[in-house]
């Protein structure tokens, strides 16, 4: 049993670096913000005629917030699927443009349309911030009550749709 | 003639040696105060405690989109988003461990440089004296 102890530490140690080499999930970030309440903001509406956008704007409603950026390459890959969930799955989808120009937001919702029901302009990154933001895009799933229930970074496709974000609405 | 020339070079190479010590200083001078003076007018306190407080707390957090850079290194955009949200919290009053309590929330355990003990980062902190004492304990078995 003596001889075999140090093989079992060994054998130990090589299966959690195994573990955390292949099967960790490097786009995976926790957030204590789950279950929490939307930080307080309010920002300048970049389109419609609502002035503002706030955190209040978010309450009554299962929706989406995303944070992205016209200058952001992997935000056009996704907005394709913002149109689709927003035509047909009629989820509301809140935007924060985060560090944008809102001439260059408003000609880029021109070119490739416009899935979100308000634009927040957060010129100086304050609210991304607030949000724990790594980069864009960002999306986050809202329940009615205003609480965060999911984060997702990185670009949201179909997959990430069907098989995680969809899913987690229909329970709500 | 040949002692001239001789005293003449000793005379350029004095010069010059000096010439090259007063560059060194200067840069030296120059780096410092640059380093000093950029930090003051970017970051300006009411209080030296203020400032000390904030340059040890970006001096311990992580950029946490470089490559292990704290966030008084980093020239990352987020980075320096960071640090302004630090001394707007340190303008505030806020106290350290609110402070990396709210970035923690925020960013996970991973963005303080020096990971504070509870039981998600107990093991971090438990390992290495673990494995010392088990170690010296065996060899002491062993022996």
């Amino acid at each position: 049993m003596k001889k075999i102890f140090p093989f079992i530490i060994l054998f130990a140690l090589l299966t959690l670096l195994g573990r955390e080499l292949l099967y960790a999930n490097p786009n995976k970030f926790t957030t204590s913000l789950a279950g929490e309440t939307v930080p307080n903001f309010q920002l300048n509406n970049i389109l419609s005629e609502h002035q503002f956008f706030n955190h209040k704007d978010l309450i009554g409603q299962i929706s989406l917030l995303n944070v992205w950026a016209t200058w952001c390459y992997a935000c056009k890959i996704e907005m394709p699927m913002l149109m689709e969930i927003k035509e047909k799955f009629h989820i509301p989808i809140f935007g924060i443009a985060y560090k944008d120009d809102p001439y260059d937001v408003k000609m880029w919702l021109q070119k490739f349309g416009d899935p979100y029901r308000l634009i927040g302009d957060d010129k100086n990154g304050n609210v991304a911030i607030d949000l724990g933001i790594y980069g864009t895009p960002e999306t986050f799933v809202i329940n009615a009550e205003g609480k965060i229930i999911y984060r997702h970074i990185g670009v949201l496709d179909r997959k990430t749709w069907e098989t995680v974000l969809y899913p987690l609405i229909k329970k709500l | 003639m040949g002692n001239r020339i001789v005293s003449f070079d000793k005379k350029i190479m004095n010069h010059l040696k000096s010439f090259w010590y007063l560059i060194l200083i200067f840069l030296i001078y120059l780096n410092c105060a640059s380093t000093l003076f950029a930090s003051e007018d970017l970051y300006p306190f009411h209080s030296s405690s203020d400032a000390t407080r904030f340059s040890s707390l970006t001096k311990e957090i992580r950029c946490v989109v470089c490559q292990n850079q704290n966030l008084a290194e980093s020239n990352a955009p987020l980075a320096n988003d960071l640090r302004n949200k630090i001394y707007y919290m340190v303008l505030a009053k806020q106290s350290n461990s609110e402070i990396e309590s709210y970035l923690v929330k925020r960013y996970g355990e991973f963005i303080l440089l020096k990971p504070r003990f509870n039981i998600t980062t107990f093991m971090l902190w438990i390992f290495p004296f673990a494995a010392i004492l088990i170690s010296l304990y065996r060899f002491y078995m062993l022996r």
